[in-house]
């Protein structure tokens, strides 16, 4: 049966809008834009899944068609889903390690330094362009020596002595790649007389999302979804999250394209900044000494589905002496893994080019973005150096340097 | 004034029409076919679709039942491009005679037909979209058929086999010499063009009109028309054929047809004079939708794309009764014996589904009129496109490179002459109609080859605008490529576009509501509000040639 | 999250009044469900085009004057006409800003030419469509080449040639057609003939191709002063390119609008949202209102589907959410209403009235005129009769006026819009 909620399609007008905001139609020809590959090949796909073209796989999944269409139509989840319900699932050693990154991030947050450094050597780049086609070009993020989860343990005392407390949904990155983001989340909230709580949590989905392991990828979200509305209603918190991606995965994928009940968790969710602002907006503003700095805000494109980016540029505003440019909205290409792929990286370095261009003609000391696989795609290919939004807060309210 | 000698004319291009045009080609007779419209622009183009299985006949009229399941059979042969081998569900509703089921078992039996009990479980397996609350269910072979295909396979086979075809042109009379019926005249509708076309046997294959056809030669016959009227939804909403087990009514079955699926259909008598002027009533779709939400509850949020109606073509045997309790019986009429008018022969009556067997009939009299002692062989012969068994890997196999759904939906529509439709060439495979995947390729070819005179044709070959957005935004590149591949002139263009989009509100003004409004809304405002249309002024005929 | 106004609707309507108000320095966000209807515009502002029965309408301003007073329901007379005049000016004057210029016929209508080369009436253009030089040129009865790219699949230059010939404006004027093909740009995987007008407004706004673009124009357009081209000569870039491509090829460029995506239309909605984003507006885009709180006649806040339960609220709020296509009118099988807050709306109860019988009537389509009832302040009433006195309806949304049969969609839209920020600006004062 095709499932009510994804009969969006039907919905479609033709009105081929979302064919000029697709930063991929416009860099590659091999995609013949989201009105095709959506919509208008659903039709043919419920009638023959012979029809299926293999080009909607070029697809990254930023969603700007969603947000162009003004018929409501779930374009990138048709397609998304599409990849699943039609394709016959090969197995690709690459796309089953690059899916599972707390896999990988449980095991490489053990000898991060090995990791870290055979990663960058010629022969190993050589094999995972060669075998695994994993562009060479690629820069890794490097990893962690252990887990955020561990430094929380030490710290959780304090942070339940907090009245008010907010679930915190680190998410891989954090835990494995970026500890100190963690901890600018729980300096933030913590300054504003808000406790930081991490319970259980597995990755939210959205790399197993985009290579197709969704058995998997709903495995991890009822377990997610199940942990954080337990751990939210025994405190009576809301759940924030500092990735972009993984907010948005929590809120809007699971109920739209894992097709999973969410609504315990959907209204006590927030992207971070979203959480932060309608605090300041309280009044509830911390201390914060200047952060003189020229920054350029690049906005996340599944921020930018949410709806959430005018509360990042909102709690940018607040700090002091932050010399703020809002870069104009283009995709940064990356889309998670899809830029790790052979296959799709020049198409994803293609798409991100106005971007980085951008970036040069603003010509900041810093780049701000919401998303940690934006910050990696910018980092390589600008010579700019990225941070977190709440980063750039922690460092105002704690005068550390930036 | 023009002048045409053959051996056979036939009157009418549906598809009992240009499948008797057929089959005298194979016989190796020379033959016209006058249309006055399109082929399978009548009542051949305006049913649901269903290749019966003749399930549906087998309780009231077994002698239909059984002349179903043995053309069902032959037309799986031979037109394999045309049909889709879906199967066919008989569903029985909580509201519906629980007896009815067993009836049609058993009446099934006598009639030769496989039909098969199923759980219901095994139903919605077999069609997932099925109401769930359904009480039983039986398989049955049903298929689907495409009307516009297979008649423009007949004549296409036909044409290519020396025939000669006048689409467009329209009878205004029957030539007589004493007793005998030795030509009709005719005009072309379209360039008014007056013409005389001689032959030794007219076949009146006109369908409901036939009564004019009589008419014009002095022969009263008469028709009795019965509109039935159907409604398509945006996309297919089920693959199997839903019928409803129950005594026929209205709504009771939906067909999935190509990229969409038919609800139908109504019973409705109409007065013979209003047969052109019919149109499908609110209070038919109201009941279309009711029933189908009770088959199907997707219907219910789906958008309707249209509504449209035929009229069948039942000849009035005795007294006026409901037009669903006539039979539908094949009726073939030799009038040198009825009226006592030579060379002229009628055939009416019948369904789609025998317009083979009817065409056989009509072309076995009229050849022992000419004395041509030649066999039937439309039975054994495929129709082009569907010569051999259509594998769609191979194909796609072979055209590396085009995209898998632009290959697909071509070998769907053309079957093996797909390999005359498409190359390698970026301009062929260029897409023109976006829904249903129409390209360039495929409208050249259909203009050159397929007897396409304007746009609305042009939809009846190749499904051009016959998606969703209903022609928004290929009407205008079609109407543009009969410019660039010399097919009309620049005004010719201007004005079938104007009377192609009428042709399409015509069947979604009765469905005006949700998602069809918006879609009219924005098809108005490009064609409107933006090109200036309905502005556009036409001349006198003759002013600009 | 508290804002001075918030507008829903993203298009001319919606943008119109954002801007007006964050001039004035109030803090408002827009929030837009999907792109607007502008996409698919002509580009030219229309202000009042065509009387009915095909009488063409010269004078606007004057045929306003009288046509409000028999009108009154019509929302040019509840802007009244002088104000109309003062939002056309000003909305001319915010995009002037924005590098996008447009030209009128000092108080007279112009004409654009369509795709199938009939002629609109309109009262604004942008540079490629009209101005002086344009109208001299026409006046000398200077030859006009139609060109097109060699497999552009949604213009037919011969199409708008017989219907240009026929008209009596383009009498002894020389109208020849001819081809360019597209620059080499090094992309062999894609189809030409699947190009759409976004696609080739890209390589116009690429500098590097201009030169190789002039020269085949000149070519292609032989001894002719005009080359009328479809809309599709760059976005960002388009003045600049405009008139470098002017200078480069000796010729007047001209422009007409295409199938959809409309290259003219989507300038004005870029400059529009980036000068609303210059005065500090904050554009929602991809969310939709579902809902809001009324309490005392008042709208107190609206929740989206994005922001759950978290709701905006502020002072004042402005519904130009469009017509059906842009969901402000939603219709069922026998009814129509307005989704968001349920508000009275005038259409016809049978729906077979709500359409014409021909697909191109004399008069136009019923449904075009249904919308939002509202009072002269634009206010609308909710289905239990409550008048809601800070929300104001504006732009396609709102009844009583036929956008294409009269041509007046882009006046009104700006009219309303523009009113319904003086009429907040005023009460908060």
């Amino acid at each position: 049966m095709i499932k009510l909620e994804n009969i969006s399609f039907d919905h479609c007008i033709k009105c081929t809008v979302c064919t000029i905001y697709c930063p991929v139609a416009r860099a590659t020809h091999h995609f013949p834009g989201p009105k095709q590959s959506g919509p208008d090949m659903e039709r043919l796909r419920i009638k023959s899944p012979g029809l299926l073209d293999d080009s909607l796989k070029y697809c990254t999944n930023c969603k700007r068609c969603e947000i162009a269409c003004p018929s409501n139509v779930k374009i990138a989840d048709l397609i998304q889903s599409s990849k699943w319900r039609y394709f016959r699932k090969a197995f690709r050693v690459r796309d089953f390690f690059l899916a599972r990154t707390d896999l990988m991030g449980g095991v490489a947050t053990r000898a991060s330094f090995l990791v870290n450094f055979f990663i960058k050597l010629f022969p190993v780049k050589f094999f995972l362009d060669r075998f695994m086609k994993i562009p060479s070009e690629r820069r890794f993020p490097r990893y962690a020596q252990g887990t955020f989860r561990a430094w929380y343990k030490k710290h959780r005392k304090e942070q339940e002595a907090f009245a008010e407390k907010a679930v915190y949904f680190h998410g891989c990155y954090v835990n494995y790649n970026n500890h100190d983001l963690g901890k600018d989340v729980v300096t933030v909230l913590n300054a504003m007389n808000v406790g930081v709580i991490v319970t259980d949590e597995k990755c939210c989905g959205v790399p197993l999302i985009a290579n197709g392991y969704i058995d998997k990828a709903r495995k991890n979200a009822l377990f997610n979804i199940e942990s954080l509305a337990r751990s939210a209603s025994e405190s009576g918190a809301r759940i924030v999250s500092a990735s972009s991606s993984c907010s948005f995965a929590l809120k809007h994928e699971y109920p739209n394209l894992l097709e999973l009940d969410n609504s315990a968790i959907f209204d006590g969710l927030d992207y971070i900044t979203r959480f932060i602002h309608e605090r300041f907006e309280k009044g509830n503003v911390p201390a914060m000494g200047p952060v003189p700095v020229r920054a350029a805000y690049h906005s996340p494109c599944h921020l930018e589905r949410m709806g959430g980016v005018m509360n990042t540029i909102e709690v940018l505003k607040k700090i002091p002496g932050l010399e703020l440019t809002i870069l104009h909205s283009e995709c940064c290409g990356i889309a998670g893994t899809y830029g790790f792929k052979k296959e799709y990286y020049k198409v994803a370095q293609k798409v991100g080019d106005e971007l980085f261009k951008r970036i040069e003609r603003a010509n900041p000391e810093i780049v701000i973005t919401d998303c940690e696989t934006c910050k990696w795609q910018i980092e390589m290919s600008t010579p700019y150096r990225v941070e977190h939004p709440v980063t750039v807060l922690a460092r105002a309210i704690d005068g550390k340097k930036l | 004034m023009k002048r045409i000698e053959t051996e056979a004319i036939v009157i009418g291009g549906g598809a009992t029409g240009a499948g008797t045009l057929r089959d005298l080609s194979l016989r190796g007779v020379r033959a016209v076919l006058i249309e006055k419209s399109d082929i399978a622009s009548g009542t051949t183009g305006r049913n649901h679709g269903l290749l019966h299985s003749g399930t549906r006949y087998a309780v009231n009229d077994l002698e239909s039942a059984r002349e179903c399941i043995r053309e069902n059979k032959i037309l799986k042969k031979i037109a394999r491009h045309c049909i889709e081998d879906t199967g066919g569900l008989f569903v029985t509703l909580p509201e519906d005679d629980p007896s009815y089921h067993g009836k049609l078992i058993e009446h099934c039996k006598y009639a030769g037909i496989r039909c098969e009990e199923v759980s219901v479980q095994e139903a919605l397996r077999i069609e997932p979209n099925l109401n769930p609350n359904i009480l039983a269910a039986l398989r049955v072979p049903d298929g689907t058929i495409d009307p516009f295909r297979l008649t423009s396979a007949n004549v296409l086979d036909a044409q290519e086999r020396g025939a000669t075809v006048l689409t467009h042109t329209g009878v205004s009379g029957i030539i007589r010499e004493g007793d005998r019926a030795i030509g009709v005249r005719c005009r072309d509708r379209r360039t008014g063009v007056e013409l005389e076309v001689f032959g030794g046997i007219i076949v009146n294959a006109s369908g409901v009109w036939g009564q004019e056809i009589c008419a014009s030669a002095g022969i009263a016959l008469r028709m009795f028309p019965s509109k039935g009227s159907m409604v398509i939804i945006d996309y297919r909403i089920n693959n199997v054929v839903v019928n409803r087990c129950r005594v026929p009514s209205d709504g009771d079955i939906i067909v999935p047809g190509d990229t969409v699926s038919l609800i139908g259909t109504t019973s409705k008598k109409v007065e013979y004079d209003k047969i052109d002027e019919i149109t499908v009533d609110e209070d038919e779709i109201a009941t279309l939708l009711e029933s189908g939400e009770k088959l199907i509850p997707n219907v219910s949020r789906t958008r309707v794309l249209r509504a449209y109606c035929g009229v069948r073509p039942l000849i009035a045997v005795s007294g006026e009764m409901d037009g669903r309790e006539i039979s539908r019986g094949i009726v073939l009429i030799d009038h040198e014996r009825r009226d006592s008018v030579g060379g002229l022969i009628t055939i009416a009556g019948g369904k789609l589904m025998t317009y083979r067997l009817m065409a056989e009939m009509a072309a076995d009299l009229a050849c022992a009129k000419l004395k041509v002692r030649k066999k039937c062989r439309t039975q054994k012969t495929a129709l082009p496109g569907s010569e051999r068994k259509l594998d769609q890997a191979k194909s796609v196999k072979f055209f590396t490179g085009i995209p898998n759904s632009v290959v697909g939906s071509t070998l769907y529509r053309h079957g093996q002459r797909i390999r005359n439709i498409l190359h390698r060439e970026k301009r062929n495979y260029g897409l023109i109609c976006e829904c249903e995947m129409v390209t360039e390729g495929e409208i050249e070819y259909a203009l050159k080859k397929l007897n396409v005179k304007d746009i609305v044709d042009l939809r009846r070959r190749t499904r051009i605008g016959m998606g969703p957005c209903q022609g928004q935004l290929c009407a205008y590149r079609a109407a543009g490529l009969f410019v660039k591949y010399d097919s009309a002139t620049s005004a010719e263009s201007n004005k079938m576009l104007v009377d192609f989009l009428e042709e399409r509100w015509k069947g979604i003004k009765p469905v005006l509501w949700g998602d069809a409004l918006r879609e009219v809304e924005f098809c108005y405002w490009i064609y409107q509000g933006l090109f200036g249309l309905g502005d556009v002024r036409f001349p006198e005929e003759g002013e600009d040639r | 999250m508290r804002y001075d106004c918030v507008i829903i609707g993203g298009g001319l309507s919606g943008l119109t009044c954002g801007i007006r108000l964050a001039e004035k320095g109030a803090r408002c966000a827009v929030i837009s469900t999907g792109m607007s209807a502008l996409h698919f515009s002509s580009g030219s502002i229309d202000l009042f085009g065509n009387e009915g029965e095909g009488k063409i309408v010269f004078r606007p301003f004057e045929y306003l004057e009288k046509f409000i007073g028999s009108n009154p329901l019509h929302p040019y007379a509840r802007c009244g006409s002088s104000r109309v005049r003062e939002a056309l000016f000003y909305f001319r004057d915010q995009l002037d800003l924005e590098d996008i210029d447009l030209y009128n016929n000092d108080d007279a209508n112009h004409f654009h030419v369509t795709t199938l080369g009939t002629l609109k009436p309109t009262f604004f253009s942008q540079r490629s469509v009209f101005n002086e030089k344009i109208r001299l040129a026409f006046e000398k009865k200077s030859k006009i080449a139609a060109l097109n790219f060699e497999g552009y699949r949604d213009f037919y230059p011969e199409l708008a040639v017989i219907n240009l010939k026929r008209n009596v404006l383009f009498r002894n004027i020389e109208i020849s057609s001819g081809k360019i093909l597209y620059p080499d740009y090094g992309d062999p995987q894609r189809n030409p003939f699947e190009y759409r007008s976004i696609d080739i407004a890209r390589i116009f706004d690429t500098e590097r191709y201009l030169e190789d673009l002039a020269a085949q124009i000149r070519t292609a357009a032989g001894d002719a002063a005009f080359a009328a081209m479809p809309a599709f000569l760059g976005i960002t870039n388009f003045k600049r390119h405009h008139q470098l491509l002017q200078q480069l090829t000796g010729l007047l460029i001209y422009e007409i609008p295409t199938l959809p995506p409309s290259i003219l239309g989507m300038r004005i909605d870029n400059a529009l949202k980036s000068r609303f984003a210059a005065l500090g507006g904050v554009y929602i885009a991809g969310d939709t209102v579902r809902g809001g709180t009324i309490a005392g006649g008042r709208l107190e806040s609206v929740f989206t589907e994005n922001g759950g339960s978290s709701a905006l609220y502020a002072g004042s709020f402005v519904l130009a959410s469009g017509s059906f296509f842009s969901g402000g009118l939603v219709s069922e099988f026998s009814r129509v209403r307005e989704p968001v807050f349920g508000l009275r709306v005038y259409s016809h109860a049978e729906r077979s009235k709500w359409h014409a019988q021909e697909f191109f009537p004399r008069n136009g389509h019923p449904f075009l005129e249904f919308g939002v009832e509202t009072d002269e302040r634009f206010n609308p009433l909710t289905d239990d009769g409550q008048r809601l006195g800070n929300l104001y309806c504006t732009g396609a949304l709102l009844p009583h006026y036929n956008p294409i049969r009269e041509g007046s969609g882009g006046g009104v839209a700006v009219s309303t819009g523009y009113r319904a920020a003086e009429l907040i600006l005023a009460g908060n004062r």
